[in-house]
């Protein structure tokens, strides 16, 4: 079987020359959860743009990034944002829509689904991330929490076989945190989630992986990776208090 | 990711772009003026504005491929407002006399937007004394434009990621919500900077 993520050799240069992808190579099998974690600036964002073809600019024949192990080409971009579900760090950039459920609507909406099929995505969708009733609410008037999980509501619509998740649970409250973890796991799909949550990685992951200055530093078990201080501390990460001492929540 | 569109000139160092602000700012007025008001059959007055423009180009070091895309850029309005002088009799020679009037404009503010970083060009309006709101409008436009160009290229990623379809009808109705939305967010934006402000004791 394919892999679901195969990375090789990946490198990727901004316009102002600042090299923000050396050389990653990575791969996540299907119904994975791998955490990626590393300092801020590391390519983490960078390379979760890479997942779905939003960047290069230019896509390159290069096959540098494989979905299920075919290239992602100009022509497969729908298939590949299809199959790729991406959910942004700033709920505010996802949610363009007025209303949470044109919102969430707008995935399905091109797959040529009739109008009850995609009503009921959106009801399912809604329903899933405990939004349910917030058809019509105005997007810019949600809570962040709420945000957060309509933004996941919209991805989940189009039924993606890979979630790409960047900083979920950045900003959000220890309850909505609990509550967002909970959400995620009950996902089937391939999880690649890039974070600075680290207690998430060991509650929710199999797998980690560690950016820094654009290359991948380590991939391996989350306990073990996770419990080496000396590579933590050197990657501007800590071991998480979890590990230090587990007990049952 | 921060987008740098009024930030091509940057990288260029010459003599035109060590010039002082003020003097560079002096000239172009002068010459817009110049051309401005001087009648369309002075052909010979036009050329010479056309020769010194040609020859700042040269010294400024600026790829002339980058000046000609400004200058077409805004190609569409010119020719937009000049068409109407088509209505009129020996209608032919206004319309040509126009085009080449507002371009030679044009370029000579492009010449100056590319040649004199923004903030330079505040502090030289502020040295004349101009109108204290405008130079801060000016200010904060220039300051906000940035965020509010990354925020709309973030906006596009998250929406290109959510759209499997090239249908162009559904694209456009895409783009016409996100104007809307980027209205909105500019507004509320403009609030809070305005909240932030007050609360740093501004009146």
């Amino acid at each position: 079987m394919n892999d679901a993520i195969e990375i090789s050799n990946l490198k990727y240069r901004y316009h102002d020359g600042t090299e923000a992808l050396r050389d990653v190579s990575l791969r996540v099998e299907p119904g994975e959860c791998v955490g990626l974690i590393g300092p801020n600036g590391s390519g983490k964002s960078t390379l979760l743009l890479h997942l779905n073809g939003i960047l290069p600019e230019k896509i390159s024949a290069d096959g540098a990034v494989k979905i299920f192990g075919g290239s992602i080409t100009a022509k497969n971009l729908e298939t590949i944002r299809r199959q790729v579900g991406l959910v942004f760090q700033d709920p505010d950039d996802q949610l363009f829509c007025p209303t949470v459920q044109e919102d969430v609507a707008f995935g399905p909406q091109q797959l040529g689904l009739s109008e009850t099929d995609v009503a009921a995505r959106v009801h399912r969708a809604l329903e899933q991330v405990g939004l349910h009733g917030f058809d019509h609410r105005a997007t810019h008037h949600l809570s962040y929490g709420e945000k957060r999980r309509a933004c996941l509501a919209g991805v989940l619509a189009c039924e993606p076989k890979i979630l790409v998740l960047d900083e979920p649970t950045s900003d959000l409250d220890p309850r909505g945190r609990r509550e967002f973890k909970a959400l995620l796991r009950e996902i089937p799909a391939t999880k690649l989630i890039a974070t600075h949550d680290l207690e998430m990685v060991v509650e929710l992951c199999s797998r980690a992986i560690v950016l820094d200055r654009g290359a991948v530093i380590a991939d391996g078990p989350v306990a073990e990776l996770l419990g080496d201080e000396a590579l933590m501390l050197a990657h501007g990460l800590e071991r998480p208090h979890i590990l230090w001492h587990r007990h049952p929540h | 990711m921060s987008v740098n569109f009024l930030h091509d000139h940057s990288r260029v160092e010459s003599p035109v772009h060590r010039l002082p602000a003020a003097l560079k700012l002096f000239a172009a007025l002068t010459i817009v003026l110049t051309t401005v008001l001087l009648p369309r059959t002075q052909f010979t007055g036009l050329a010479v504005i056309a020769a010194i423009l040609i020859v700042v180009v040269i010294l400024s070091r600026l790829a002339v491929l980058f000046l000609l895309k400004r200058l077409l850029l805004l190609e569409p309005l010119v020719i937009g407002v000049a068409v109407l002088m088509l209505f009129q009799p020996d209608g032919v020679r206004v319309f040509l006399g126009i085009l080449f009037k507002t371009n030679l404009c044009l370029l000579t503010t492009i010449l100056l937007s590319s040649t004199t970083p923004f903030t330079e060009m505040l502090r030289v309006l502020k040295q004349l004394h101009v109108p204290w709101l405008m130079v801060s409008t000016l200010t904060l436009m220039h300051r906000y434009l940035f965020v509010l160009a990354d925020e709309a290229e973030r906006m596009r990623r998250a929406r290109a990621s959510r759209t499997f379809t090239r249908r162009k009808r559904f694209q456009w109705r895409t783009l016409s919500t996100v104007a809307g939305q980027l209205f909105i967010r500019a507004s509320e934006r403009a609030e809070r900077i305005y909240d932030a402000m007050c609360a740093r004791g501004w009146k």
